[in-house]
């Protein structure tokens, strides 16, 4: 046997080697027992919203499978823009910090101006629900069907309560006063609660929201159009489709939360972008799912499993619909 | 009504039952409403694991009561060091403050805390026997109406500016721009944010609250070296019983004046929206309009006190009515009660008081058990809390900066936030040393956006037609009381010297 002999040059590659072994270990098993720690989620929209009581529903569910628990934090203002803009310039890519936004509303957003951030370095991966935009009357309101509506909408303007201008239940009614000849002034209420409350009590002649929290405001309110299938019948009042009513051929207006990541946390990551979305996966899978959403007041009917390739989509039919009705949006 | 009046009995006796959930909640929302960036909301949020996992009746009990103590919290610090615990409690040291530095801290305590817990149960019992009234106001109370309701809290900027009219208006005047920071309401463009995305959302309110408040009077502490008049120190060196007794008298001598400031306090916090730092600044002005002794205001007066506490927890009352009434939260504590009432599977709205009319009346029970037991819990802490104005400044002016930064930094997370409030306290200490009043800036900094939302909104409505404005007749009447409110103190201050120079 040869007697191996060591000299400086061996000693200093083995001892950089032997070090690199060890800092990087901790990383090698990290990556390996992915997630270690909790997930950070960032919400561009206040607490107790809709989004909130969504994200809790999945959540609670979401992560039994994946073995630790999801952090939320609340990031509102400009429309959601600073949510998204926090979580792209501050929150490391390292796939443990995630959004959870809205990808109708927010979307439209970048339609409508620009963010810092490029719009490709970030995707959403795992949608939640599809839920389309309605218009709504106060239970008190004199306007009690979409044809009352119209019919005044001749005569006057109508003032429409909306959470913010780029939505797309703002361009499901800007849309059916083009059709119909009737006169629609957008008023952005700041959030989903504000737009119920204004509808309600009147501030408006009535409101346009996605449908889902106008289900949850209950007996306060009549739905009278959806700018979409009404897959929940009475829930929404029996209010008919915008096209059926109006033989038109649009595009169907929906809200559609889900889950986004950062480009490079995906490419740098991919054993545990494999993991999330395995995970997200069979959190649809699981019956819980169903009862957590109904605990907490969400509509079944909208819960809807979308990967990557139907979010891309749906972004990319938001950016459409935004550049179409960009100039009634922002009132240039 | 004798069925009414039977559930009633029963929820009440029942609520009673629940003490020990009540009594540790009240200690719990006393600590986290007076550390500075913590509220009841996000108490709320933090531990909702543990309150939707207890059943429907303990959580709702535990949620309003918290509720309930955290806004009394509030007003702790700001007597006692200045720094108001939540925007609600930004009027309080006005003159709890100047109270505290004569050295009657515990009368200032005790008299916060009547004010705030009969003020509290008082319009809970109106709101409870007037649910179906007040849900109305929201009815009435559109954009037009709240700009004035805005005019009444931002006319106290003019009262600050009477003692020396150019500064109050300059700092006053930069309050509404700093408060103009932030993105447009209506499209969303920013404006004035020196391309901080931490403004994108305005100006943060607890960053600019502490920092004017409390770390603009830290640095004040460090170069004075005292808080309290020699006279002041003795006197809170050596707590007394006697003390505190003074200032539950001399609170309930006013019971008057926390009863309509209370109101105030219930009408604003039934309008979706509206909040308690509007209901404090308006009882506030409001007070010193109708006072015999305006000029008092501001040096430590008794009723400048007794106002924006009965009027802060009048509104924490109002904003059930609209949640439980119609289903819409009138404020950030309602909504986060509402997903967790929700997660009980409880529908708010027209039908609640129908198909559970236990849970709708057991709230208001629950607020006003908690109120009750407030004061039989908290009155006697005031001897001991009154102490911490004893701590040598050397402590106590670092401990001030690390805690409000602390807070500043706790309701976004942001770093930003922590160099804000320091901004803001240079900026206050400045003020402060030059003469200007840091609250006719703050009251600019918090009141400022809200005018603009309504403003521009009724602008949005009207297609920029400003005589909307005038469209309304509440609203006319509104404009109408804000010029009497405006014009009678100077009538009545001219009538006062005219009378003292002819008797002379």
């Amino acid at each position: 046997m040869t007697k191996m002999k060591m000299n400086r040059r061996m000693l200093l590659g083995t001892g950089i080697a032997a070090s690199a072994m060890t800092l990087a270990t901790p990383g090698l098993l990290r990556a390996s027992s992915f997630p270690d720690r909790n997930m950070k989620v960032y919400i561009p929209t206040r607490e107790g919203g809709g989004a909130d009581r969504n994200f809790r529903a999945f959540s609670s569910v979401w992560k039994t499978k994946l073995g630790v628990d999801f952090e939320p934090g609340f990031y509102p203002g400009a429309s959601g823009r600073v949510g998204y803009e926090i979580y792209m310039g501050k929150a490391e890519p390292d796939a443990y910090n995630l959004i959870f936004g809205n990808m109708g509303p927010e979307v439209l957003n970048w339609a409508v101006q620009a963010p810092s951030f490029d719009v490709e370095d970030y995707f959403y991966f795992g949608r939640v629900d599809t839920d389309p935009g309605c218009a709504f009357v106060g239970a008190e309101s004199s306007l009690q069907s979409i044809e009352d509506i119209i019919a005044e909408g001749k005569k006057r303007t109508l003032t429409v309560g909306t959470s913010r201008m780029a939505h797309p239940a703002s361009i499901g009614i800007l849309a059916l006063g083009e059709a119909t000849g009737a006169s629609f002034n957008l008023i952005p209420l700041s959030g989903g609660k504000n737009t119920v409350a204004g509808a309600v009590t009147g501030e408006v002649d009535f409101s346009v929201l996605t449908s889902g929290s106008v289900i949850a405001a209950g007996d306060s309110v009549k739905t009278v159009l959806v700018f979409g299938e009404n897959k929940v019948g009475e829930a929404l009042d029996n209010a008919q489709n915008i096209n059926d009513a109006f033989d038109l051929d649009l595009p169907e207006m929906l809200s559609s939360r889900a889950f986004g990541i950062h480009k490079a946390a995906a490419d740098n990551h991919p054993d545990r972008f494999e993991k999330l979305v395995e995970t997200f996966n069979a959190t649809f899978e699981d019956p819980a799912l169903m009862e957590s959403y109904v605990a907490a007041n969400g509509t079944p009917e909208y819960l809807n499993n979308g990967g990557v390739e139907e979010c891309a989509q749906f972004v990319k039919d938001m950016l459409e619909l935004g550049n179409r009705y960009k100039p009634l949006l922002t009132g240039a | 009504m004798g069925e009414t009046a039977s559930l009633l009995a029963t929820v009440f006796l029942e609520t009673i039952s629940f003490w020990w959930v009540i009594i540790p909640t009240i200690f719990l929302g006393l600590i986290v409403g007076g550390i500075p960036g913590f509220s009841a909301a996000n108490t709320i949020i933090i531990l909702m694991p543990l309150t939707l996992a207890m059943d429907l009746q303990t959580g709702l009990i535990f949620m309003v009561s918290l509720y309930c103590a955290a806004r009394m919290g509030a007003g702790i610090p700001a007597i006692l060091v200045n720094i108001p615990g939540t925007a609600g409690a930004a009027a309080t040291p006005l003159d709890g403050y100047p109270m505290t530095k004569q050295g009657r801290g515990q009368q200032a305590l005790a008299i916060s805390f009547v004010a705030s817990s009969l003020g509290g149960l008082l319009t809970t019992m109106i709101a409870l026997a007037a649910m179906p009234i007040l849900a109305r106001v929201g009815f009435y109370m559109h954009s037009v109406e709240m700009i004035v309701v805005m005019l009444f809290g931002i006319s106290l900027i003019a009262s600050i500016a009477a003692q020396d009219m150019l500064k109050g208006l300059i700092a006053g005047f930069s309050g509404l721009m700093l408060g103009a920071i932030g993105t447009d309401v209506v499209y969303a463009t920013p404006r004035g944010t020196m391309g901080f995305l931490e403004l994108y959302d305005g100006v943060p309110l607890i960053p600019a609250l502490v920092g004017l408040f409390a770390v603009s009077e830290a640095f004040i502490i460090i170069e004075k070296r005292v808080i309290l008049t020699k006279q002041g120190q003795k006197a809170m060196e050596n707590p007394s019983w006697a003390a505190t007794f003074e200032g539950v008298k001399d609170a309930l001598s006013r019971w008057t004046h926390i009863g309509w400031t209370s109101v105030i306090g219930l009408v604003i916090g039934v309008i979706p929206g509206a909040g308690a730092s509007i209901a404090s600044f308006v009882a506030y002005q409001q007070s010193r309009t109708f006072s015999k002794t305006p000029e008092k205001y501001g040096t430590g007066h008794i009723e400048g006190l007794v106002a924006p506490e009965s009027a802060n927890n009048g509104v924490t009352s109002g904003t059930l009515v609209p949640l439980l009434v119609l289903g819409i939260p009138g404020g950030a504590t309602a909504a986060i009660m509402l997903v967790v009432m929700q997660y009980h599977g409880v529908s708010f709205g027209p039908s609640l008081f129908q198909q559970e009319p236990e849970v709708g009346y057991g709230m208001f029970m629950a607020m006003a058990v908690s109120y009750l037991l407030m004061i039989l819990t908290i009155i006697p802490l005031s001897r001991y809390m009154s102490r911490v104005t004893t701590v040598p400044t050397i402590y106590l002016a670092p401990m001030i900066i690390s805690f409000t930064l602390v807070g500043a930094f706790v309701p976004r997370e942001y770093m930003f936030d922590m160099y804000l409030a320091l901004a803001f306290g240079v900026i206050g200490y400045i003020a402060r040393r030059t003469g200007y009043h840091v609250a006719a800036i703050l009251i600019g900094v918090i009141l400022g956006p809200l005018l603009e939302t309504y403003f521009l909104r009724a602008l949005k409505k009207s297609e920029g037609d400003m005589m909307v404005l005038f469209s309304s007749t509440l609203g006319n009447i509104l404009w109408v009381a804000l010029v009497v409110s405006l014009v009678l103190p100077a009538v009545l201050d001219w009538r006062r010297k005219k009378r003292e120079l002819l008797s002379s």
